[in-house]
């Protein structure tokens, strides 16, 4: 069996991608397999949005890397890929939300996010032109968080790894992972081929549990769908990331680079599984919540809607280690997050694999570990 | 005459031949992939106008029968609709 490259990357999302292009720069020859096309899973289904505005210090710390890792992405990967810091504002309506706000607040800036700030309803409407400030109280917001493009993103990793000499093969799907005597061998695929490497990594996504059980591997990663629409473009409104946390909230935002609204909302109850239908219920939905919150973009055309896949682990934190199997490693669960966190997770791993340490880089990312505590800002 | 890639291909977003031809050398390989990687369909008109002209392209470069072609995901609603006239329905 020939053994053409040092490392197979199962997933050609954002993670696949973005660890395929730090290991690829760290000198490693990456082939990254994808058994549909390129950001066929949650990565082509997001809806870009990039913000810091979290309460673990894992997460914030990443997430401060990722902005930068995304403001310097055009020169870096030679493609446009519209990163804009057009802000994230987190609307508080009670009491309760203010308070929990203020307390993340002050948490974020101890991790070094220094420009969130609380707003006021006044200062809120003046950041979100058009927004309905009826009942608010205020919000949390940071103008550094913003937004890009998730197919540039990953295309501009993709080509990376294909200029620093590794492979990406698309409409390949992975069925098995080869081991022998405790340690990873490679995979094969479903049309028969092998493909031989010492290190092969499980960033299936959504799917991170079916190709973990394919190495004998248990990865507590839960697909949930969750649906999405997006607008035609209009002029740019300059509002920031509206995100409302209550029962009938939601989250959207503008895109700079064509001015489309994209949004999207948390279902109640969820809806587990790995179903991509699209549902009307949501169609009629989303409007009304968008429109309860900037009244004026009632005239605004959507194009389309469609679903994806959260990738959930049971505390909410992402998973990235090695495990049992010598050699395979499981970059998965990104809980929703994973385009976000995509440039820094990618960086950070191909830095665990190339320093061979036995813990991984952050304790709250263990596979095996007590998934019981909760990241507050889901 | 104009440079033929510098062809419109996609009105509604303003992509060119050329653009399409750049994915095609990137390896896409479906009127799907290139709607992904330019943008070309994802428009105003859904693509009603430039889906066959990137088939056709798909066809000429890649060698592929246009009945094998692999048809572009339909995503609801097929016509534009105002927030608001969903938001009431
Ligand atoms: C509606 C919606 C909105 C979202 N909004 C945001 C947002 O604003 N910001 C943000 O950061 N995140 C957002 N997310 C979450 C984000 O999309 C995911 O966290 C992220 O895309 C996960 O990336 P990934 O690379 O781990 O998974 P994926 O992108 O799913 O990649 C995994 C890939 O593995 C492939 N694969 C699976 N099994 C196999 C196999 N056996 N062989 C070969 N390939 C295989 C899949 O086809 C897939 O392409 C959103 C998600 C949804 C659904
Ligand atoms: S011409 Fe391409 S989407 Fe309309």
């Amino acid at each position: 069996m020939p053994k053409s490259t040092d490392i197979i990357i199962i997933g050609g999302g954002i993670i696949g991608a973005a660890t395929g292009y730090y290991l690829s720069r760290a000198g490693y020859r990456v082939q990254l397999i994808e058994k549909g096309y390129l950001c066929a899973g949650s990565t082509g289904r997001c809806i870009g949005g990039i913000r810091q505005q979290f309460t673990s210090e894992g997460s914030i710390k990443l997430m401060l890397e990722s902005v930068r890792h995304f403001s310097d992405m055009k020169e870096e990967l030679g493609i446009d890929v519209h990163w804009h810091p057009g802000g994230y504002l987190f609307l508080a309506h009670s009491p309760e939300k203010q308070e929990a706000f203020l307390a993340n607040i002050a948490v974020q800036q101890g991790f070094g996010l220094k420009d969130v700030r609380w707003v006021d309803a006044y200062q809120a409407g003046q950041i979100a032109p058009g927004l309905n400030i009826d009942g608010l109280l205020g919000g949390s917001y940071c103008p550094s968080d913003g937004q890009a493009y998730p197919f540039a993103v990953v295309n501009g990793y993709a080509e990376k790894i294909k200029s620093l000499g590794g492979i990406v093969n698309t409409f390949t799907e992975v069925t098995a992972i080869l081991q022998s005597g405790g340690r990873v061998q490679g995979v094969k695929t479903v049309a028969g081929a092998e493909y031989q490497a010492d290190i092969v990594i499980n960033a299936a996504g959504p799917w991170a549990r079916e190709v973990g059980l394919m190495a004998g591997i248990e990865v507590p990663v839960e697909p949930e769908r969750h649906e999405a629409l997006i607008t035609e473009g209009v002029d740019y409104l300059n509002i920031p990331m509206l995100v409302d946390y209550r029962a009938d909230g939601g989250y959207f935002q503008q895109f700079r680079h064509n001015g489309q609204f994209i949004g999207c909302y948390s279902p109640i109850p969820n809806v587990p599984g790995h179903s991509t239908a699209s549902s009307y219920e949501f169609l009629q939905e989303m409007p009304k919540r968008m429109l309860k919150l900037v009244p004026a973009l009632g005239p605004v055309k959507v194009l389309r809607q469609w679903s994806g896949s959260y990738e959930n682990t049971p505390d909410g934190n992402p998973i990235l280690d090695r495990s049992p199997l010598d050699g395979f490693y499981v970059i998965a669960g990104m809980c929703g997050h994973g385009f976000m966190l995509g440039p820094a997770i990618g960086r950070m791993a191909a830095d665990f694999i190339k320093n061979g340490a036995k813990e991984p880089p952050v304790a709250e990312f263990a596979l095996e570990r007590d998934f019981s505590s909760q990241e507050a800002m889901k | 005459m104009a440079n033929n890639d510098d062809k419109i291909i996609c009105r509604c977003e303003d992509i060119t031949e050329a653009e399409v031809l750049r994915a095609i050398e990137q390896g896409t390989a479906t009127a799907d992939e290139v709607k992904r990687l330019t943008r070309a369909g994802m428009g105003h008109c859904q693509g009603r106008t430039c889906r066959r002209l990137v088939n056709q392209i798909l066809a000429r470069k890649l060698g592929q029968n246009p009945e094998d072609q692999k048809p572009v995901t339909q995503r609801s609603p097929l016509q534009p609709i105002s927030l608001k006239i969903l938001a009431d329905s």
